[in-house]
C-alpha cells in the first residue's frame, strides 16, 4: 500500500503542501503542467502588505523542493486517468515532451543563443516580453532546464523563421538533427541534451491521497473593455506587475507600451469585468495589489500621480488597512466608483477617463498616461478536466472547485482522499494559500491513520 | 588535466606567504588574527579535526601525508562546455590550483555536474584520500547540495566542500577580457582553497522530539488543532482558562455567510474532543510558568487554584480574540438601545424579541482607523444579522452604515440576496462619520452623511448595533513573555513570516492559529488550526528537529556573560544557563548575528568561522589589493542578484572578490577593518533588500552595525567612503551590475585588475 501523496499544481500552495507532506516523511509527487514550478507567485514583483520581494522568498522554497529527498517533481505533466483503489488511487500521468533531456541539460543557454526565433512571452507578450522557442521558463526556474516550444517542433512556427520549419521529415523519425540550431549548439557543447524526437511519456503512480492546488491566474479583460487590446497604454495589473519586476521584460523600468516613456499620470481601475457577465465574484486581492503597485510606483518616482478608482476597499487581512493607508499617505488619490469609459488621443496615445465625482456630483474628464485594469483572478482553465478526472465538483458559475461542507469539512471534496488548497478553492492571497496548503497536507497524511485504525478495529 | 601531488618541500613555500602576511599585518589585524586562533581551536576541540593547528605552516610541512587531520584538498574546475572555458583559461586555473598549499589533486572537467564526472569526483576522493574539496563551477544556490552529496557518498565529510562560482561570477560577466577573467577565477579558487583548508567537519544536528502537544485555548481553533494532532495517536493537553470549551463561538448565534448555528459547530467539536482518548482537557486552567524549547518544554499550570506540571514537546497557541470595549463610542453606555454586534448575537441566540422596528447598524467601530486595521469579519457578520432581523420581523427597517463592504466569493453572492431582502445600506466616509443623538424623549437617532446620495440622513433608531473591532486575549501579554514570542499592540501574536510562515513563530516548536493571529472567519480559523496541527506534527512524527551543520559554537573562556547573544537570537536558539550562553544547535539557523556581535569574540559559526573568512580575505588581497573590492554577499537574495546578473550575461568590472556569508548579519566589523588593513581598494556589504531577510532581521542588524562601524572608523581616521553597502532582491541583477560599475568608477579602479 502506497502512502505517497500526489500534489497537482506547483505554485506556492503546491510547493507548501509538498514540503509539509515530505517533511512529515511521506513521498510526494509534485506535478505541474508548465515547464517549471513556481506558479503565479514566481512572476510577481512584490508581495503585500510587507513589500517582500516575491521570488526572493519563493525561490528558496523552490530549491528546497528540488533537493528534498521525498519529493519528485514532474513538470510539463498532466493527470490523465484516476482509478480508485481500496486504500488510495492509481493515477496515470502524462509527461509531455520538453524535447530536452532533463538529465543532460544544464541550462547553459547555448541553444537559446542559437535559436533564431523570438516569440511573445505568454505572460509578458503584451508589454514587449519575448522569449526564444527554446528557453528556460524564467531565470529561477525549477527544474532549471530548457524546454522547446512544441509549436517549433510541429512546424507551426515555420512562417516565423523556425529553423526546422522546412524539414520534410517528421522529427520523431530522426535521431540526430542536421538542421536545428539548438541541437547543433547543444551538441557542440558535448551535451546532446536537445532531443527533438523525444516522446510523451506515461507514468503510473500509486498514491494515498491527492491535493489539488491548480491555482489562479490573472483574468484577461474582454477586448475593448476600457480600451483594452485597442489602446496600447491600457494594460492589466499583471502586466504592470511585470513592468515593476526587475526580472520582467523591462528590468523593472516602469514604461508604457506606446512610446517606452515613463508614465507620470497612472490610473488603476478596480473591479474591471466584475459582474454577472464577467467574474461573478470579488477577486479579493486586487485592492491590495493596487495599493502595492502605487506604493512601488511612488518609490520609483515620488512625483508620479497615482489614482485608484475603487468600489469597496478590500483591506481584510493583517496589516492590509495600514498598507492602504500607507498608499493614501503617499498621496495616492482614491476615487469611489468605476469610470464610464476610456478614450484615446491618437497622437499622444494618452487616455481620457470619464467618471463621476460623487462628492461634488459632477462628471469629470481627466487625462492619464497609462491605465491599469485590475481585472481580477480566475481559476485555472484546466479545472473542469481535473474535476472530471478526479470525480470532484466544480462550481459552474465561478469555475472554482467546491467543497460539499466547507464549514465542517473544509478543503475536502466529493471524493474522499482528494483535498483542495489555494487558488483551487477561490480567489486567494499567498498567505491564505500557504495556510490552506498546510491544512490540506494535514488531511492528506492523516487519512491513512484513520483507515489503519478502522482496519485495526 | 593536471594531477599534482604536493611534496613536502613545496608546502612551506606555498603556505608561507599567507601566514607571513598574517604576522606582518597591521596591529588591528594581528589582534583579530590572534583572537581567531584560540577561539577556533577551542571550538574544534570537540570536533574531530583541528583545522587551526593543521593550517600552521610547520604542521603542514612536517606532518606525514595522509594523517587524518592534514588537509588534503582536491580542486575540480569545470569548463561548463564552453560557458566557462571560452572565457576563463581553465587549464591555467587548474594548474594554478594544483600549486596551492595543501592541494593534492586538481583536475579540469568538461561538465563536472554530469553523472560520469560525479563518479570521477568520487573516485578522486577515494584514490587521493581527499578530505577537502573545492569545486569551481556555477553557483552554490543550485549545485552545492549535489556536490556535497557526491563527496559525502565517497566518504568525505560533505561540510568540507567549498563552492567557488567561476561561471556566474566570472565567465558570464567578464567576457570582454579573458586575462582578467582568468585572474579573477584564480583568485576565487585561491580563496576557496584557503577556506577549504580550514573547514571543520560538520554534521546534521538533531534534537529529539516526543509526541506530546500543548494546545493553549479551547475555542474552535484549539479544538480543531487538538483533534487533528490527537488523531495521529499523539498526546494532547488542551488548556482552557474558562470552565467550558467553545471560546468566542459560545456566544455567537450563527456563522456567516450561510447561517449555520454556532452551537452546532461547538457541540460537534466538543463531542470529538471528548471522544478522543488522546486529549486531556484542562478547563479553568491557567499557565503559570513555561520553560524549555521544542521537544523539552515544562509547563506549570494552575487548575482551579491547584498547581500541576507536565511536559510538552510542541505548543499550539490558539488564544483567540475578544471584542473591544465600545464604551463612549456612538453613545455606547448611554442606554440599553446601543449594543455591540456580539451583544446582538447573544440576544438573537437567546431568541429574545428585539422589540425594535428601526435598527441601525454602524460598521467599523474602533477599527479601520489610525489605531488598527480591518476586523475582517464585521461586514459578513453584520449582513448576516441584518438579514436575520429582517427575517424575524419583515416590517423592521434595517439600515447598515458602512465605509466599505468587504464581501468576497460566496459572501459577495450572499450580500446581493440580503440587499434584495430589503436591508438598506448607507455609505459614509471618515470625513463625516455617523453620530448617535438622543431627542428630548431620550430616543436615539443616527445622523449620517450618505456619500453616494450626497445627502445628510437622520435615521430613528430603536436599536443601534455597533460592529466593533477586536483585540487579542487578555492573557497574551503574560503568554508572550512565557513563550518568548512577540505580539502587536492589539495583542495579536506575530507570525514568523506574514506570507510564507503564517502558522509558525520564529522559535521552533511553537505554532499559531486562528484569531490569536488576527481576526478571521470561522472557516479560516479551522483551516489555520489544521495547518498548525500539521506544523506541530512534523517534528513529532519525525521524532526530532534537525539543523544543517552550519551552526554557532561558543567558547566560554572569554565570555563576559553580557547576554547579547541570547537576547538577539531571533530563533531562541541560545539558552541562558547560569548566565552563560548555551547553543541549542538544532534550533540554530547559522545566520551568524551572535558571532559577529559578540564583544569577546567567543562565538564561531561552523563553515563561516573567523579564521576561514580571514583566510579568504588574506588570499584575495595577497596580490594587488589596491585594485580589489572585497564583497561580502549574503547567500539568499544578494547572491541571487549576482547570479541573475550572470544569467543575463551582464558585463561589469572584475574588481570584486565575493565572500559568501549566509546572512549579512555575519559580517563582523573586524572583517571590514581587516580588508582595509590589507589595503583593499574597497569593501562592499550586500544583503537582502528590506524588509525581506531569510533570518527575519539580519539585514537590519547588519545595516545598524555598519552605521556604528563607520563612526568608529571615522574616529580612527579610516576613509569610510571606501565602505559600501547594497541591499538587493534576488531579481536585482541590474542593480548589482550598476553597483559594481559605480563603485569601481567612484573608487577610480577602472580598468579592472589586469595581469
Amino acid at each position: 500500500m502506497s502512502d505517497s501523496v500526489l500534489i497537482v499544481g506547483g505554485g506556492i500552495a503546491g510547493i507548501t503542501a509538498a514540503l509539509n507532506v515530505a517533511d512529515y516523511g511521506r513521498h510526494v509527487y509534485l506535478v505541474d503542467d508548465t515547464p517549471s514550478i513556481g506558479g503565479t507567485m514566481a512572476r510577481l514583483d512584490k508581495t503585500f502588505p510587507t513589500n517582500d520581494c516575491s521570488i526572493c522568498i519563493e525561490a528558496p522554497k523552490m530549491y528546497e523542493v528540488n533537493t528534498h529527498p521525498n519529493i519528485e517533481i514532474l513538470t510539463n505533466t498532466e493527470i490523465r486517468k484516476v482509478t480508485q483503489t481500496d486504500d488510495g488511487f492509481t493515477i496515470r500521468l502524462l509527461k509531455k515532451a520538453k524535447y530536452v533531456d532533463e538529465e543532460k541539460c544544464t541550462a547553459c543557454g547555448k541553444c537559446v543563443e542559437a535559436c533564431p526565433v523570438s516569440v511573445p512571452d505568454e505572460i509578458d507578450g503584451k508589454i514587449g516580453g519575448t522569449r526564444k522557442l527554446i528557453s528556460v521558463a524564467f531565470p529561477q526556474a525549477v527544474p532549471n532546464k530548457n524546454y522547446l516550444d512544441i509549436r517549433c517542433r510541429n512546424g507551426s512556427m515555420r512562417s516565423e523563421g523556425a529553423c526546422i520549419g522546412e524539414c520534410v521529415v517528421d522529427c520523431s523519425q530522426c535521431r540526430e538533427c542536421p538542421i536545428a540550431h539548438c541541437v547543433k549548439a547543444c551538441n557542440n557543447e558535448g551535451k546532446f541534451a536537445v532531443v527533438l524526437w523525444q516522446k510523451d511519456e506515461n507514468i503510473d503512480i500509486d498514491v494515498q491521497s491527492v491535493i489539488v492546488a491548480t491555482g489562479i491566474k490573472s483574468h484577461e479583460p474582454p477586448e475593448g473593455l476600457y480600451g483594452y487590446d485597442v489602446f496600447p497604454n491600457v494594460i492589466t495589473y499583471m502586466h504592470f506587475e511585470r513592468l515593476m519586476n526587475a526580472g520582467g521584460p523591462t528590468e523593472g523600468d516602469i514604461i508604457r507600451p506606446s512610446d517606452k516613456q515613463h508614465p507620470h499620470r497612472i490610473a488603476w481601475i478596480q473591479c474591471v469585468d466584475r459582474g454577472d457577465k464577467g467574474l461573478p465574484y470579488c477577486s479579493k486581492v486586487c485592492c491590495m495589489v493596487a495599493a502595492k503597485q502605487t506604493i512601488i510606483t511612488k518609490e520609483h518616482d515620488p512625483s508620479a500621480e497615482c489614482t485608484v478608482f475603487y468600489n469597496n476597499m478590500t483591506s481584510y487581512g493583517k496589516g492590509f488597512e495600514e498598507f492602504y493607508q500607507k498608499a493614501s499617505g503617499l498621496g495616492v488619490r482614491y476615487i469611489i466608483g468605476r469610470p464610464f469609459d476610456v478614450t484615446e488621443d491618437p497622437e499622444t496615445h494618452n487616455l481620457t477617463l470619464r467618471y463621476e465625482d460623487i462628492i461634488n456630483g459632477t462628471i469629470v474628464e481627466e487625462e492619464f498616461d497609462l491605465v491599469v485594469l485590475s481585472s481580477g483572478l480566475e481559476p485555472n482553465d484546466r479545472n473542469k478536466r481535473v474535476a472530471k478526472t478526479l470525480k470532484i465538483d466544480v462550481d459552474e458559475r465561478t469555475g472554482f472547485f467546491t467543497e460539499p461542507d466547507p464549514l465542517f469539512s473544509p478543503l475536502e471534496t466529493a471524493t474522499p482522499g482528494v483535498f483542495l488548497c489555494g487558488g483551487a478553492t477561490s480567489p486567494i492571497d499567498i498567505s491564505e494559500s500557504v495556510v490552506q496548503a498546510t491544512a490540506a497536507s494535514m488531511k492528506a497524511v492523516a487519512r491513512r491513520v484513520r483507515v489503519a485504525e478502522e482496519v485495526a478495529v | 588535466m593536471t594531477e599534482e601531488r604536493m611534496d613536502a618541500a613545496d608546502a612551506p613555500e606555498s603556505a608561507m606567504p599567507e601566514s607571513a602576511a598574517s604576522e606582518a599585518a597591521a596591529p588591528e589585524a594581528t589582534e583579530a588574527g590572534a583572537e581567531v586562533s584560540p577561539a577556533s581551536t577551542a571550538h574544534s576541540a570537540g570536533a574531530a579535526a583541528n583545522p587551526a593547528a593543521s593550517a600552521a605552516p610547520a604542521a603542514g610541512a612536517s606532518a606525514p601525508a595522509g594523517a587524518s587531520d592534514d588537509p588534503r584538498v582536491g580542486v575540480f574546475v569545470c569548463d561548463c562546455g564552453t560557458n566557462i572555458a571560452a572565457t576563463v583559461d581553465c587549464p591555467s586555473v587548474t594548474e594554478y590550483a594544483a600549486g596551492l598549499g595543501d592541494v593534492v589533486f586538481a583536475e579540469e572537467g568538461k561538465w563536472i555536474c554530469s553523472v560520469d564526472y560525479l563518479t570521477r569526483i568520487q573516485q578522486a576522493v577515494k584514490e587521493n584520500d581527499l578530505n577537502r574539496a573545492v569545486v569551481a563551477c556555477c553557483t552554490p544556490r543550485t549545485h552545492e547540495k549535489l556536490f556535497k552529496n557526491t563527496v559525502g557518498a565517497a566518504g568525505m565529510n560533505p561540510y568540507q566542500l567549498e563552492f567557488v562560482s567561476i561561471r556566474e561570477q566570472v565567465s558570464w560577466v567578464h567576457k570582454a577580457d579573458k586575462a582578467v577573467a582568468t585572474d579573477k577565477a584564480k583568485d576565487l579558487v585561491k580563496m576557496g582553497v584557503a577556506k577549504a583548508r580550514l573547514l571543520e567537519e560538520g554534521e546534521e544536528i538533531r534534537l529529539p522530539v516526543k509526541t506530546d502537544c500543548l494546545v493553549i485555548g479551547g475555542g474552535a481553533a484549539g479544538m480543531t488543532a487538538a483533534i487533528a494532532v490527537a488523531d495521529q495517536g499523539y498526546v494532547v493537553r488542551l488548556v482552557e482558562k474558562q470552565d467550558v470549551l467553545g471560546g468566542l463561538l459560545k456566544d455567537v448565534n450563527t456563522v456567516a455567510p450561510k447561517g449555520v448555528p454556532a452551537a452546532e459547530v461547538v457541540e460537534r467539536l466538543v463531542a470529538q474532543v471528548v471522544a478522543s482518548e488522546n486529549i486531556e482537557v484542562l478547563t479553568s486552567t491557567e499557565i503559570t510558568a513555561l520553560a524549555g524549547y521544542i521537544g523539552n518544554y515544562t509547563v506549570d499550570v494552575s487548575r482551579v487554584g491547584v498547581p500541576g506540571t507536565f511536559d510538552a514537546s510542541t505548543i499550539i497557541v490558539t488564544t483567540g480574540m475578544r471584542e473591544l470595549d465600545a464604551t463612549g463610542h456612538y453613545g455606547h453606555g448611554t442606554g440599553d438601545d446601543v449594543i455591540t454586534q456580539l451583544d446582538l448575537e447573544r440576544r438573537l441566540k437567546a431568541g429574545e424579541p428585539l422589540g425594535a422596528k428601526n435598527v441601525v447598524i454602524v460598521q467599523c467601530v474602533r477599527s479601520r482607523n489610525e489605531e488598527r486595521g480591518c476586523c475582517h469579519i464585521g461586514c459578513t457578520v453584520a449582513l448576516k444579522n441584518a438579514l436575520e432581523i429582517k427575517q424575524r420581523d419583515p416590517e423592521a427597517n434595517v439600515y447598515l452604515l458602512y465605509k466599505d463592504l468587504i464581501t468576497v466569493k460566496d459572501e459577495y453572492a450572499h450580500m446581493k440576496e440580503i440587499l434584495k431582502a430589503g436591508v438598506k445600506t448607507v455609505r459614509f466616509s471618515d470625513a463625516r462619520p455617523p453620530e448617535v443623538t438622543r431627542g428630548a424623549d431620550g430616543r436615539a437617532a443616527v445622523t449620517v452623511h450618505d456619500v453616494l446620495l450626497g445627502a445628510e440622513l437622520t435615521l430613528p433608531a430603536d436599536l443601534v448595533v455597533l460592529t466593533v473591532g477586536f483585540e487579542g486575549d487578555e492573557t497574551v501579554p503574560h503568554l508572550r513573555g512565557l513563550l518568548k514570542v512577540s505580539a502587536n499592540e492589539d495583542g495579536f501574536f506575530t507570525e514568523s513570516h506574514v506570507k510564507l510562515g503564517p502558522l509558525d513563530f520564529a522559535a521552533a516548536g511553537v505554532y499559531l492559529a486562528g484569531s490569536a493571529r488576527s481576526p478571521k472567519p470561522l472557516r479560516d480559523v479551522r483551516e489555520e488550526a489544521l495547518g498548525a496541527a500539521m506544523r506541530a506534527s512534523i517534528p513529532m512524527t519525525k521524532g526530532h528537529v534537525q539543523a544543517e551543520g552550519i551552526v554557532a559554537t561558543v567558547d566560554l573562556t572569554d565570555c563576559s556573560q553580557c547576554g547579547l547573544c541570547w537576547k538577539n537570537c531571533p530563533f531562541g536558539a541560545i539558552e541562558e544557563i547560569d548566565k552563560n550562553p548555551h547553543i541549542l544547535e538544532a534550533l540554530c539557523k547559522g545566520c551568524g548575528l551572535c558571532a559577529a556581535d559578540c564583544p569577546k569574540e567567543c562565538i564561531q559559526i561552523v563553515h563561516y568561522g573567523d579564521a576561514q573568512i580571514a583566510a579568504q580575505i588574506e588570499a584575495a588581497l595577497e596580490d594587488k589589493p589596491e585594485e580589489k573590492i572585497i564583497a561580502f554577499v549574503c547567500h539568499w537574495c544578494a547572491l541571487g542578484a549576482v547570479d541573475i546578473a550572470g544569467v543575463g550575461r551582464s558585463e561589469y568590472p572584475a574588481n570584486a572578490r565575493i565572500i559568501r556569508v549566509m546572512c549579512s548579519a555575519r559580517v563582523a566589523q573586524k572583517y571590514v577593518l581587516d580588508c582595509y588593513d590589507r589595503g583593499a581598494a574597497g569593501v562592499l556589504v550586500a544583503g537582502c533588500e528590506f524588509p525581506t531577510c531569510h533570518y527575519i532581521t539580519g539585514n537590519y542588524k547588519c545595516s545598524d552595525r555598519l552605521v556604528r562601524l563607520r563612526k568608529k572608523m571615522e574616529k580612527k581616521g579610516y576613509d569610510t567612503s571606501r565602505l559600501w553597502e547594497v541591499w538587493l532582491s534576488a531579481s536585482m541583477g541590474p542593480k548589482w551590475v550598476a553597483t559594481m560599475k559605480e563603485m569601481t568608477e567612484v573608487l577610480g579602479l577602472v580598468p579592472a585588475c589586469k595581469s
